[in-house]
């Protein structure tokens, strides 16, 4: 979970946090598919390096650590699969080709998680729901994508609640066999159920009493407004995304697609 | 023509039997301050639903009679037409808010309305103003306390500049002073904006001291209106079972022997202008002597063997919340403990300890010579049963004789103790008649009881009860008293954590106080009702009565005086001091 927790996003005030939440999502997808296309050890290493000083620029170091450390334990597996698999295809050996292609496609998701962390930490969820409303996604969706996330922190407080509530009644969830302990799940599913369709209704009540839908020309109080440097950064995306893919596919040293199979 | 004509109004929900509303006549004039006050089940919340339309728009059912609000007929209008000129509040704060920034949320209804920005900003402004939490603008909404969050949904509702204000027990969820906070906010709105108020609240000590008139709700009409002084003095208001305002029963009962109390006061200021009118201020060295003496402060009988001993706790959540920080606390057997303070003190925390459902990160709690550290949640449960605030949170069962034996059966308990066990917790608590009823259809005092029942049924030892008074009116809260003192005299251990002021002081409990995780005060209910400054350092106010006391010290009272009959006792024997 410590993976997730990484990506919450947390206010904070830099020219990442500023930037409009769709060059951002641009400057993302640079990096994205550029992490996606190459399979080599050193354009990955340069990639990653590029990221570093924009993670630093946004001040989200501790952040990200906390994202990287989430993803530790899946770059492991992601690494060891694939060495435990070339030694056993190859009969017992391994080459050096075999371990740098290992360790490039555990630096590749270490890139993404960096490039994910630098996007949901640096966006609120509020601008995110300005970008979808930009891009004509209809305001019911965005209206509950908001309402989702309003609604995580109150519903795990109330699923706590109910654990503690159901195991003060000597409920214990962690005895028995496999199918006696999703039974012991119905005392507290249930209520979390029932819950949810009561604070529906009320939820749909105070909706109503604050107009909602009563205009079909929703106004908004933040309005999305791109300026020089938002212009800059994603005219330097674009530029990073053609340049990545010149040199991945017309550069003769990184040349066509290698397939795993000609490392065997 | 009022802002609010009802004329013969009926209503009855889909598939229900009997009339939510049977027949009620009201007109309420611009500007007015209304308190509407009434037993659980009285119609209240589904009178409020029908002045912004959302009978009959959202709820269907059938609605007879003229109803016209603000001039519009709330048939003719849809709800998100009213909303522009009735703002409705509801009880529970988490319930209504919608966006993840302060400023965001007060946005909500005027984007709905297609405002544009400009003039939305000039709208913010006003109402964060107005409730006094501009310096909240920017804040995530999560981050909020209960009392800002109720805050904030009356200024979600005030910048979409409604004539009227109708709250639905806006207080429920808040401590005293929190509500005070939100009685001044609407005080200022009503009085220098002209906004009429309607106020459903429990908390009739408080509110009555702001409103101009009372609406009494019984069974679906209206019984009687007229000021706080008229409706609350009537026999007939006291038989519906809702609370009184313990200054006006004060004064009532002065004047029945022989004082004038004219008109009778609601605030401690007037009624202590007003006695000293009646008693002037005096050198009384010798009534307070024998007041003082004839009044000794009440002991709890408990022999003094300790069965709960925290020794240096702390804890700290993994958000980073420091919760409990170094708390030491005995408590003995057969001891009525009530732990008090404001939200997020630590008293929560601090009880889910003595169960085992959270463990001490430093320090050591022992319970009944056992180390919670060292046993299960479930086999410390045998002995402290803990009651939780919501009984949504745990009931889940077909029938109100499963819910009961749920925990029995998680126990081990032979069947045959099983049936006896639950035959006695239906008894205890008065449910029989709903043993083979489900609990989702009783209403929410009656739910509350089942799930104290539930926990009741395997006798623990130590009871514990977090908030039991939370959305309970006044005839409920009684019963809740008596069945602790029932608890107490069969020699049970029972602890409560509650923020219900007026309630301690009637039980008269031993009081901890907490504040910032650590204990602040201990001692008998006299001695921290009446240390004005422990109470105020664990934001708690102390109940009406005692705050009129602590003003007299001039005539030679004393201060710590907690009911009415204490006090009438007192005045009277200061009056027969005479000068």
């Amino acid at each position: 979970m410590s993976l997730l927790e990484g990506l919450r996003f947390s206010r904070g005030d830099s020219p990442i946090h500023n930037l409009d939440p769709r060059v951002k999502f641009l400057m993302t997808l640079a990096l994205f598919v550029s992490a996606v296309i190459f399979i080599q050890l050193i354009p990955l290493m340069a990639i990653f390096i590029v990221q570093i000083p924009l993670v630093i620029i946004a001040k989200i170091e501790r952040e990200w650590a906390k994202s990287l450390k989430g993803g530790l334990f899946l770059a492991t597996i992601i690494f060891v699969t694939n060495i435990v698999s070339f030694y056993f295809f190859r009969g017992g050996t391994l080459t050096t080709e075999n371990v740098e292609y290992a360790l490039s496609l555990t630096v590749r998701f270490l890139v993404l998680i960096t490039s994910f962390s630098i996007f949901f930490l640096t966006t609120s969820p509020d601008k995110l729901s300005l970008a979808l409303e930009k891009a004509r996604v209809p305001f019911e969706f965005n209206f509950a994508f908001i309402t989702a996330i309003r609604f995580v922190p109150v519903l795990a407080d109330e699923a706590q609640s109910i654990m503690d509530a159901q195991r003060s009644r000597g409920l214990e969830l962690d005895k028995g066999n496999f199918l006696a302990r999703i039974q012991k799940y119905i005392p507290i599913l249930l209520p979390l159920i029932i819950n949810s369709i009561r604070r529906s209704l009320e939820l749909a009540e105070a909706m109503e009493s604050r107009a909602f839908g009563a205009s079909s020309t929703r106004t908004n109080l933040y309005e999305l407004k791109m300026d020089r440097k938002d212009f800059t950064v994603m005219a330097l995306s674009l530029i990073a995304l053609v340049l990545a893919i010149y040199v991945r596919f017309y550069l003769p040293p990184f040349g066509p697609l290698l397939p795993p199979a000609t490392l065997i | 023509m009022g802002i609010v004509e009802i004329r013969d109004l009926h209503y009855s929900y889909p598939n229900a039997r009997a009339q939510a509303l049977r027949g009620v006549d009201l007109t309420v004039d611009e500007g007015e301050f209304i308190l509407l006050t009434g037993p659980s089940g009285c119609g209240k919340t589904t009178f409020c639903r029908c002045l912004n339309g959302l009978i009959p728009h959202f709820y269907h059912g059938e609605l007879e009679g003229e109803i016209t609000v603000t001039g519009l007929s709330t048939r003719e209008n849809s709800t998100a037409k009213l909303a522009q000129n009735v703002g409705l509040i509801f009880q529970n704060p988490d319930n209504q808010i919608f966006a993840l920034t302060v400023e965001k949320d007060v946005a909500f209804g005027l984007e709905n309305l297609g405002i544009p920005k400009e003039l939305m900003i000039e709208d913010i402004d006003w109402a964060l103003e107005k409730t006094g939490i501009s310096h909240l603008r920017e804040r995530g909404t999560h981050e909020l306390s209960g009392g800002q969050k109720q805050r904030l949904s009356i200024a979600s509702i005030l910048a979409m500049r409604p004539k009227l204000l109708v709250l639905d027990e806006p207080t429920s969820f808040l401590d005293p002073l929190g509500a005070i906070r939100i009685f001044k906010v609407l005080e200022a709105l009503n009085r220098d904006h002209g906004i009429t108020i309607i106020l459903i609240e429990h908390r009739v000590d408080l509110a009555s001291q702001y409103v101009d008139r009372v609406i009494l709700v019984s069974d679906g009409r209206i019984l009687r209106t007229g000021t706080p002084e008229e409706v609350f003095t009537l026999e007939e208001t006291r038989l519906t079972g809702v609370g009184i305002p313990k200054i006006l029963e004060l004064s009532k009962r002065l004047n029945q022997r022989g004082l004038a109390f004219e008109p009778l006061p609601l605030s401690p200021d007037s009624f202590i202008e007003q006695l000293e009118r009646n008693i002037p201020p005096m050198d009384v060295r010798r009534v307070k002597k024998t007041v003082v003496q004839d009044l000794e402060g009440f002991t709890g009988e408990h022999n003094m063997s300790p069965i709960i001993r925290v020794e240096d706790v702390s804890y700290t959540y993994p958000s980073g919340v420091q919760a409990l920080n170094g708390v030491s606390l005995t408590i003995h057997k057969g001891e009525f403990v009530a732990i008090m303070g404001e939200n997020g003190a630590g008293k929560t925390t601090l009880v889910k300890h003595f169960n085992g459902l959270l463990r001490p990160q430093e320090g050591r709690i022992m319970v009944d010579g056992v180390d919670v550290s060292q046993v299960s949640v479930a086999s410390l449960s045998r002995k402290v049963g803990l009651v939780f605030q919501n009984p949504d949170d745990q009931l889940f069962s077909e029938n109100v004789e499963s819910e009961i034996s749920f925990a029995l059966n998680n126990f081990g308990f032979e069947k045959e103790v099983v049936e006896k066990r639950v035959d006695w917790a239906l008894n205890l608590l008065n449910l029989e008649q709903y043993r083979k009823s489900s609990p989702f259809i009783l209403s929410g005092g009656e739910r509350k009881r089942v799930a104290l029942a539930s926990v009741l049924a395997w006798d623990p030892e130590i009871v514990v009860l977090d908030e039991p008074t939370i959305g309970q009116d006044y005839a409920q809260k009684e019963l809740l008293r008596h069945f602790l003192m029932q608890l107490r005299t069969q020699g049970k251990t029972t602890i409560i954590v509650t923020h219900d002021v007026e309630f301690v002081a009637e039980c008269k409990p031993r009081i901890v106080l907490m504040a910032d995780g650590g204990i602040t005060a201990d001692g008998s209910t006299k001695e921290i009702m009446t240390d004005a400054e422990a109470m105020e350092r664990a934001s708690v106010s102390p109940p009406e009565i005692t705050k009129i006391f602590s003003r007299l010290s001039h005539h030679g009272l004393p201060g710590d005086v907690l009911g009415v009959d204490e006090a009438v006792d007192m005045l009277m024997r200061l009056k027969e001091a005479g000068p």
